[in-house]
């Protein structure tokens, strides 16, 4: 009878979780006591202790207790995913077709680009930019100010700001009118143009109205918004919009990392698409430019996504590295709360946790989207 | 019809020679695909070029409509000389219709989007016009029916028949055939040639290469021998399988008849 | 896969064959307006760029690196026991050179067999090949003091030669087992650094803790990749479930968190009396997190074997054990060289987040050098980022042009 497959089965399932389940029991018991033995909580109830240090940017004080500072963390984190990730994909994808460009010096220098930040160590790139580059800005007292829009020092970048005047609710929803109004016509264009056969120039034409709306209600509300000036105020900046300058070196390292390996993406991408399909596009008399757009774009697309969102996730999983310089997100939180004497492995739960969902939600993105893009065959 | 083994004349349905090829020489590095290649197609003519793998013959075709770039000689298409002129190139490619042997549809449009783009993008047709058009084509290559698919649930008979109506939807002077059949199976090979005997009979002007010897029979003006780069012979259908000249041409049709 | 530009030539204006440099300038460069904009731009910056620098490499102090070499190698290795690394790098060259010198013989042999053409590598093409490697080394020795590295260097390129040839010349039945001497050097590498009285890796530091923390790490992550890989293709639904959730959970994490529970959580986790070196416990963490990603290479590689090959072993009678280990395996093995590759490339430049933990490989070793009192507050970290990123480059550039060498070769010789 123990010769039969399915009780070998069954037993071999039983045996997999006995195992596994003493491993995790002993690891537990480990835990637990090792905790005890050094004072530490076992549970989660010391988030509500004060986080103990100051963190930039914030305005959060130290005696804030330690869930509210994740929060801000994640926040942070958050900051650098949603600014980062556009721009990657941006870069990523100019620089991938440039590098395929007839331009010889084009698609040499883009080459050079790609083929020296891949294969730097991302951490080195952020210790560079940070050191070779904002650290030799001046310090604050003698910041570069340019007409009091922008003001560049060694800690911050601050830009001119918006604020809201009388009237402002009002061109507000202008705006979101002009909205409305820009689809129109884009919807109206694209019509005429199916029913004529004349190019369409529907980007052109909604900006264009969007635009107008926009300047006439500006004028004629009376300027519903006004100018923050950044202003240096003996340590700190007023005004305007201030970004830390670690900030701007995680992001500028990691964006100009992960847009090289973008960039080989798309490449790749282009070059997997079969040539007979330019060739039939010569064939049928289409310019280059309308094949890109209509028959070699979409199909590498299909190709280049998969990999490209898991450049995403690298990138998202890569904002930890800020820890290195000071930038307070999850991470680096995480550590100084644990150098604080929190206990570590609560603490190292939560950050896990935390990228975890960030990573199951880009996944499931992925997903979607993979789903939604499959060429539909028999 | 007289044979003459290294140039031909048009033959006179209309009078006119609607492609002309003086001097044609293509080289591949240090490869010579085409060697003096002199020939003229005349209006509603139907050329059938065949020999050897390797011969030239896809190399001349697709000079045709500039795939390749021919190093000497002139090439004249409706025309139109062919130069480095890009607005030339597109005008010769607007005129020539092309179908290849491994189809080339564009796997992530419908069937009808395959055969409406072009017309739209090119000749700026309107989006109705255009299906209208596009739908006459299915017709004419029997599967109007499968307009709304994509190439990929289509067998390889069917999206070849696309290709030709995708080609036809440009409403070429020229169609340009490179070897069609030969990624087919064999009981989807007669209807393709079905498509392509009615779409001779209708009086296209046609250049194919193929290895079917039973469309040449069937409809062709003119069959073309190339080997090695060169035209060997040239001849009606009759003439050539009953009583070809050269030794190469009865190597050649010993293997294949 | 090669630059060439099947997509772009076409539709722009056809380009005769260039009549001189000039004429290709005109025909690249400057063939429409759009263009000629472009090619001033970019030779601007070009030239703006080498200029700068020129200018920075000629003004630059590179005393902090001479007088530190020796921890940007090895770390805080004793000045006494230098002759362990040293011979420690004659044992890999030697390594190095067997493997290859082998491996060319397979090729060739499998050439001559298929009556292949098969063209002897010159050493002009290994000039070519590895140029970015020899650049570094001279780079490395030009900051020496003494004669006496570059020429112990010379000696383990000799050897590294010697061994090469060697590999060449073995009869077949003998380069069989090149694997185990592999294996074997390697572990003679580890007794040379540790063995008699030497020190272990909790002390090694440097660019050689770098790469002692690549090789060990894919090393011992491989067979627990490997049982994860096939966990996860297994029938079994609990077997599945397990490796599953390991495998997402840790390729979910960014490495640092697991550098973190190795540092500070691991402790917990173990009985009292268990206190592993720092090194160890990053090396746990490394190993951990590396065997996920090893585990989805092999997926991959699994998945290209054709089920054709199961259904054939099968309809010979081959049981299921024996298909996988001499059918399914090596096919599916030889697939993923590529990726492993790609993977032991990654982890190179992830070994430098241990510097966030105070372990002292190469990138710490340029803030250490900073912030010693000779060098501090001078702005030196140019000089030490520019060498650090050096190292990892040519490290990493080389890798990844021998890999994608290494695609081509096998797609063409395949059996």
């Amino acid at each position: 009878m123990w010769r039969d497959l399915r009780v070998l089965r069954v037993v071999v399932q039983v045996l997999a979780v006995f195992v596994v389940g003493a491993m995790a029991y002993v690891l537990w018991f480990n835990l637990t006591n090792n905790l005890r033995a050094a004072g530490l909580a076992t549970d989660f109830d010391f988030l509500t202790q004060p986080i103990g240090v100051d963190i930039p940017g914030s305005g959060l004080s130290p005696g804030a207790p330690i869930w509210r500072a994740l929060l801000v963390g994640i926040k942070n984190t958050l900051a650098l995913v949603v600014v980062g990730i556009p721009l990657v994909t941006v870069i990523g994808v100019v620089v991938g077709i440039a590098r395929l460009s007839t331009n010889w010096l084009v698609a040499r220098a883009a080459g050079l680009y790609v083929e020296l930040l891949r294969n730097i160590p991302p951490l080195l790139i952020i210790f560079f930019v940070f050191n070779a580059v904002i650290l030799r800005f001046p310090i604050l007292q003698e910041s570069i100010n340019i007409s009091d829009l922008l003001i560049i020092n060694n800690r911050y970048l601050a830009v001119v700001g918006f604020t809201a005047q009388p009237n402002f609710g009002p061109f507000l929803l202008i705006l979101a009118i002009a909205l409305l109004i820009s689809a129109g016509v884009w919807w109206w264009r694209t019509r005429r143009s199916e029913r004529t056969g004349e190019p369409h120039h529907r980007v052109l034409w909604s900006l264009g109205v969007f635009g107008v709306v926009a300047i006439v209600a500006f004028v004629a509300l009376g300027a519903p918004i006004g100018l923050s000036r950044p202003v240096l105020d003996g340590r700190a900046l007023e005004g305007g919009y201030v970004g830390l300058a670690s900030y701007f070196a995680v992001l500028l390292a990691l964006v100009l990392y992960t847009a090289s390996h973008v960039a080989e993406i798309v490449r790749g991408s282009i070059l997997a698409v079969p040539k007979g399909q330019t060739e039939a596009s010569n064939a049928l008399a289409l310019t280059s430019f309308q094949r890109l757009r209509h028959v070699v774009l979409p199909q590498a697309m299909r190709v280049a996504i998969p990999p490209v969102i898991s450049q995403y996730l690298n990138f998202t999983k890569n904002t930890s590295l800020a820890i290195a310089i000071g930038y307070a997100e999850i991470t680096r939180l995480t550590f100084q709360t644990i150098g604080n004497g929190q206990p570590a492995p609560q603490m190292i739960a939560i950050l896990m946790g935390a990228y975890l969902v960030f990573s199951l939600i880009i996944s499931l993105l992925v997903n979607v989207i993979n789903r939604r893009l499959e060429l539909v065959t028999r | 019809m007289t044979v003459q083994a290294d140039y031909s004349d048009a033959t006179q349905a209309s009078g006119e020679a609607i492609i002309e090829l003086q001097d044609v020489d293509k080289f591949f590095g240090h490869f010579q695909a085409l060697k003096d290649i002199n020939m003229k197609v005349g209006l509603q003519e139907v050329v059938v070029v065949i020999g050897p793998s390797g011969g030239g013959k896809s190399t001349l075709i697709r000079c045709i409509n500039r795939l390749e770039k021919h190093d000497n000689g002139r090439i004249v298409v409706d025309g139109i000389d062919l130069s480095d002129d890009v607005r030339n190139i597109q005008e010769v490619r607007r005129e020539t219709g092309m179908v290849f042997q491994s189809f080339n549809l564009f796997p992530h449009l419908t069937v009808l989007d395959n055969v409406t783009l072009a017309p739209r993008q090119v000749r700026n047709m309107a989006k109705k016009e255009a299906e209208a058009l596009a739908m006459q084509m299915l017709t004419r290559v029997k599967i109007p029916e499968q307009a709304r698919k994509y190439p990929g649930q289509l067998s390889g008979g069917q999206q070849q028949r696309v290709a030709i109506a995708r080609a036809l939807a440009m409403q070429p002077k020229v169609m340009l055939f490179d070897e069609p059949t030969s990624a087919l199976d064999p009981e989807m090979i007669k209807e393709v040639l079905d498509v392509m005997v009615e779409l001779a009979r209708g009086g296209m002007t046609m250049i194919v290469v193929t290895h079917e010897m039973s469309f040449a029979r069937a409809v062709a003006n003119r069959v073309v021998f190339m080997a090695e780069g060169e035209i060997v012979e040239v001849g009606t259908p009759e003439h050539f399988f009953t009583d070809p000249q050269e030794t190469r041409t009865k190597l050649f049709l010993s293997q294949i008849l | 896969m090669t630059i060439e530009t099947p997509v772009f030539e076409e539709s722009v204006v056809e380009v005769e064959p260039a009549r001189g440099p000039m004429d290709w300038v005109r025909k690249n460069l400057f063939n429409n307006w759009y263009n000629t904009v472009l090619t001033l731009a970019m030779a601007a910056l070009f030239v703006w760029a080498a200029l700068a620098l020129a200018r920075w490499l000629l003004g630059a102090d590179f005393e902090i690196i001479r007088v530190n070499l020796r921890l940007f190698m090895i770390g805080r290795f004793p000045a006494d026991q230098l002759w362990r690394p040293w011979v420690a790098t004659f044992l890999i060259a030697i390594l190095i050179g067997v493997v290859g010198g082998s491996l060319a013989a397979t090729a060739r042999d499998r050439a001559v067999e298929a009556g292949l053409p098969f063209t002897e590598t010159t050493f002009r093409q290994v000039l070519s090949r590895f140029w970015p490697i020899i650049a570094l080394v001279v780079v490395i020795l030009a900051f020496t003091t003494t004669i006496t590295p570059t020429l112990l260097t010379l000696l383990a390129a000799a050897l590294g030669v010697g061994a090469y040839f060697l590999g060449r010349v073995l009869p077949r039945a003998v380069r069989r087992w090149t694997w185990g001497l592999a294996l074997l050097l390697i572990v003679a590498t580890y007794l040379a650094l540790a063995g008699f009285g030497g020190l272990g890796w909790d002390d090694w530091g440097g660019l050689q803790l770098n790469l002692f923390l690549t090789v060990a790490g894919i090393m011992i992550a491989f067979p627990l990749g490997l049982l994860l890989a096939l966990g996860r293709r297994s029938s079994l639904p609990v077997v599945r479930t397990i490796s599953v959730t390991y495998i997402e959970f840790v390729r979910g994490v960014p490495l640092i968190t697991l550098l973190l529970a190795g540092a500070f959580a691991l402790g917990f986790l173990l009985p009292s009396d268990v206190r592993p070196g720092f090194v160890t416990r990053m090396l746990i963490a490394i190993t951990l997190f590396e065997a996920a990603y090893i585990a989805e290479v092999v997926r991959g590689g699994l998945q290209a074997v054709p089920r054709g090959q199961v259904e054939a072993a099968q309809a010979v009678g081959l049981p299921t054990r024996t298909t996988m280990r001499l059918v399914v395996l090596p096919q599916a093995l030889r697939a993923t060289i590529p990726a492993m590759v790609g993977q032991f490339i990654s982890l190179f430049k992830d070994t430098t987040l241990v510097s966030i933990l105070g372990v002292t490989e190469l990138l710490d070793a340029t803030f250490i050098v900073n912030s010693q009192s000779d060098f501090l507050g001078q702005g030196l970290f140019v000089v030490t980022l520019a060498f650090a990123g050096l190292v990892f480059w040519v490290g990493s550039y080389t890798m990844s042009r021998e890999s994608r060498r290494l695609e081509k070769r096998l797609g063409v010789g395949e059996r």
